[in-house]
């Protein structure tokens, strides 16, 4: 149980990574990326491929950059004419037909197998006390994360970016080169989400095209939706939650005797459902904007995203 | 005279629009010169917005040529054009609702404004946001959410916003439109004390008591082609000015559009 | 050559009436609903659930239509009124959330396993050279009747009118007396009767699974892309695009460009092919290859 434990706890690290991510396109920028999960792939893939090669993880953490990196250009590029719908299906449709890519081209990339062995991060150390460091590496890594989030988005560019969003027009008039602020922040959260991919990539020792299927990318989108958008710790808190649920649900399964296929289908309630049921009654999620004057955020139909912020996310 | 000698901050030559078959504008030529606040009149539907809009780059042209200080401006996007220094206002400004009048003021700038920087300093409270709050008489709302502004608030606002690009010139879009006089001569004394330190102006306005205090030349549109380029005073005597205003005195009501 | 486009026929019927349905009601409300292709599965899950307590299909068929055509009613009105007073991004990412709700209710109802409608098996038909069933004809000739109807409805009605009004501008079609809140309604309803006829079309053909709508999502939204959203007509031709699409990466021969005798695309490159379509034409022509009504992107 404690090891399993640490397992969840390990996921739900990395996961926080990925909200945090998404939370940073979605709740800042604005950015309805329905591709996030291929963005975490390329974390993955790059320590694979770099270790298949007979790389260290040195050059498969720079290779899992890189990839995220020109994917979230791509991205970028197809967002300067869409409207934020289009933009996600999009997204979507990218992050899917790089999957179907993955899957088919064996030769690269080890086809629906993947590619196994690859070296565990703290493997000499002996169990417990292994993943237990891998569980301190990824808090630590967290901890960084969120820092790094909340100084970007409490300097002059999360500023900007908020203007952006907000008033396009007028950004525009000011000379904010819209472009440029989108791209930055889908590098830079691409580059949270491959972090992300690459520590897992050396935790559960394999990858597969399997992991990025687009139900990853919704699991992602409801820990920030719930965990309340537009506010770090939101996504955080969303991420903890959320894993800790989905880990928790097989065990429910056999307590109710319940076939197989419940699993997936109470994730999918949890996820969808979920979703749908902060998106109607509570869009601000669990933890709502701290308002600079001690204000109430006013209960509009608008998500936190689209709530003021006097000076503080979370 | 004085003006002939002062360089030309804004030059368009044969300028023309057309939306559909519709012609906007055809053969526009006119000139701001360092300095000047120049005012664009015209009835309403005669092009002025969209002159406004082709110079600050939020709509293109389909002929003619702008030349901002001596460069081109053809093909340029419009943040580009606002780093030169040419900024405009908007006549309906629509302010954030999830950002403080002050975080909007403090976002109007884009010095440090980047990713790297965002690390590398230290964000400190900008003295130059607390100085055009006192003076846009928007101090005391500085920490209200940007939107719930009057409408004469967020025009003040978007001049001050305007103005801390430090454009070389400035091009308002309907000002006093739908503005309370009060805050309307308080617009009057800010804009005349920030030409004053250099920055032209283009003012495509209604209010001929504003443009009369303001500019010291007026260029008027009908339909299109320009039909004046004088003095204000001179407006009322210009046949074709009085003709294009449907013979009615030029002094109108404001008009909220 | 004639069973290519016996293929792509009976291909872009299927997707032709789930896309119309997405594209008109998009018109309408304004942001894409992502739970119309869930509405397909549900149409094949009650109308085999309906087969299967003795119901003849044809019964089973339409009792089912009409069941998913209320429920898109009900759904609009509890749910999608009141999310899209948060903006048309919002209402999207829930009629995704919703879909998934939809896909826990299939995989516990249907099983993951797919099933399949009791059906006579008969030899297939040969026309000109080309195959297919019984069930493929009848099944593309009821589709290709209802997109008619939906066109007849649309062109030649006064509903129609309204329903076009309302798309061009909801004020001023509201200011001329059209109850825009029930015009939406009804398209809505009428779409859910397509979605529920697509599902039953493709299930007979084939089989049907709890995956069903989820799979269809792409393809289904680059075909009304395509087309144009807002554009029934548009979906309708932009599904044709997809479907040859498809059956084109799948089928031809590449082996003679690469200097082998045989070079075939893997099948499941034929799903990526479309995906890649509707990036480039997002990309390209956002409004959809060909001009729509509706002109926001």
């Amino acid at each position: 149980m404690f090891e399993f434990l640490l397992h969840v706890a390990i996921m739900a690290c990395l996961y926080g990574m990925l909200a945090l991510s998404l939370n940073l396109q979605v709740g800042f920028a604005g950015l309805i990326n329905f591709g996030q999960i291929i963005l975490f792939g390329a974390g993955t893939y790059g320590a694979a491929l770099a270790f298949a090669n007979g790389f260290g993880p040195v050059a498969g953490l720079a290779l899992g950059v890189a990839f995220s990196t020109a994917i979230a250009v791509a991205f970028a590029q197809l967002g300067r004419n869409l409207g934020a719908d289009y933009w996600g299906i999009a997204t979507l449709a990218v992050a899917e037909v790089l999957r179907i890519l993955i899957t088919n081209e064996v030769d690269l990339t080890g086809g629906a197998q993947g590619i196994a062995g690859i070296p565990l991060i703290f493997g000499d150390w002996p169990r417990p006390v292994g993943p237990l460091m891998t569980l301190g590496l990824c808090l630590v890594i967290l901890l960084a994360a969120w820092w790094f989030c909340r100084r970007l988005t409490e300097s002059r560019f999360g500023l900007a970016l908020k203007l952006i969003r907000e008033e396009p027009m007028l950004a525009l008039s000011l000379g904010y080169d819209l472009n440029a602020a989108r791209t930055a922040t889908l590098v830079v959260a691409g580059a949270m989400a491959a972090l992300s991919g690459f520590v897992f990539a050396h935790y559960v020792t394999f990858v597969g095209p399997d992991q990025l299927v687009a139900a990853e990318t919704f699991l992602i989108w409801a820990m920030v939706i719930i965990g309340g958008s537009g506010n770090h710790l939101g996504a955080i808190v969303g991420a903890i939650l959320m894993q800790f649920l989905f880990a928790f649900v097989p065990f429910v399964k056999d307590a109710f005797g319940a076939p197989a296929e419940y699993v997936a289908a109470m994730r999918l309630t949890l996820v969808g459902g979920g979703l749908l049921v902060f998106l109607m009654w509570r869009t601000q999620g669990l933890i709502p904007e701290r308002i600079g004057d001690a204000r109430p955020a006013p209960a509009t139909g608008r998500p936190a995203a689209a709530r003021m912020v006097e000076k503080h996310n979370g | 005279m004085a003006e002939m000698a002062a360089e030309t901050v804004l030059q368009g030559t044969g300028i023309a629009k057309a939306f559909g078959a519709h012609q906007v504008l055809s053969d526009v030529r006119f000139r701001v010169a360092d300095g000047e606040i120049v005012g664009l009149l015209g009835p309403n539907g005669s092009g002025k917005s969209t002159l406004l809009n082709i110079v600050s780059g939020f709509s293109r042209a389909d002929a003619g040529e702008i030349r901002f200080r001596g460069a081109g401006l053809s093909g340029l996007a419009a943040h580009a054009i606002a780093r030169r220094g040419l900024v405009r206002t908007f006549q309906l400004p629509s302010m954030p609702t999830r950002m403080s009048v002050r975080q909007v003021l403090a976002a109007g700038s884009r010095d440090g404004a980047g990713l790297v920087e965002a690390f590398l300093r230290r964000q400190a409270d900008d003295p130059e946001v607390e100085t055009l709050l006192d003076q846009f008489a928007l101090s005391a709302v500085a920490h209200q959410p940007a939107s719930s502004l009057s409408g004469g608030q967020k025009k003040l606002l978007s001049i001050a916003l305007a103005l801390r690009t430090r454009p070389s010139l400035l091009c308002l879009d309907e000002p006093t439109a739908g503005v309370h006089p009060q805050l309307r001569s308080r617009m009057v004394e800010l804009l005349r004390a920030f030409n004053a330190r250099g920055v032209a102006m283009l003012v495509v306005e209604h209010d001929m008591h504003f443009i009369r205090e303001l500019c010291s030349r007026c260029i008027v549109l009908d339909r299109g082609e320009i039909i004046a380029d004088c003095p204000p005073a001179q407006l009322a005597e210009n046949e074709r000015v009085v003709e294009a205003y449907l013979g009615k005195s030029v002094e109108r009501p404001k008009v909220l559009s | 050559m004639i069973q290519f486009v016996i293929d792509v026929v009976i291909r872009s019927v299927d997707l032709a009436l789930i896309a119309i349905g997405l594209s008109s009601v998009y018109s309408l409300i304004r942001f894409p609903n992502v739970t119309l292709v869930q509405y397909a599965t549900t149409g094949a899950l009650v109308a085999l659930g309906l087969q299967m307590l003795g119901l003849p299909l044809i019964v089973a068929g339409l009792l089912a239509c009409v069941f998913v055509g209320a429920v898109a009613v009900v759904l609009n009105v509890l749910i999608f009124e009141r999310l899209l007073t948060a903006g048309s991004a919002i209402a999207m990412i829930g009629s995704l959330a919703l879909s998934m709700v939809f896909s826990a209710v299939f995989l516990v109802t249907a099983g993951p396993r797919p099933q399949r409608f009791e059906l006579d098996l008969n030899p297939p038909i040969r026309f000109l050279g080309a195959r297919f069933t019984d069930h493929q004809l009848i099944s593309v000739v009821i589709s290709a009747l209802a997109i008619a109807a939906f066109a007849l409805i649309l062109f030649r009605t006064d509903l129609g009118r309204c329903m076009r009004a309302t798309a061009t501008n909801p004020v001023l079609a509201r200011g001329t007396g059209i109850n825009t809140r029930r015009v939406t309604n009804v398209v809505v309803f009428l779409s859910g009767i397509m979605a529920a006829l697509g599902g039953i079309g493709i299930s007979v053909k084939g089989e049907m699974s709890a995956h069903l709508g989820m799979e269809m999502l792409l393809p289904i939204f680059a075909a009304a892309i395509l087309g144009g959203l807002g554009n029934a007509l548009g979906a309708a031709l932009g599904a044709v695009v997809i479907a040859v699409a498809e059956t084109l990466v799948t089928n031809v021969n590449f082996g003679p460009l690469v200097g082998e005798s045989f070079l075939f695309v893997p099948a499941a490159y034929a799903t990526a092919a479309s995906f890649l379509l509707l990036v480039i034409v997002l990309l390209v022509r956002p409004h959809g290859l060909f001009v729509s009504e509706v002109k926001r992107v």
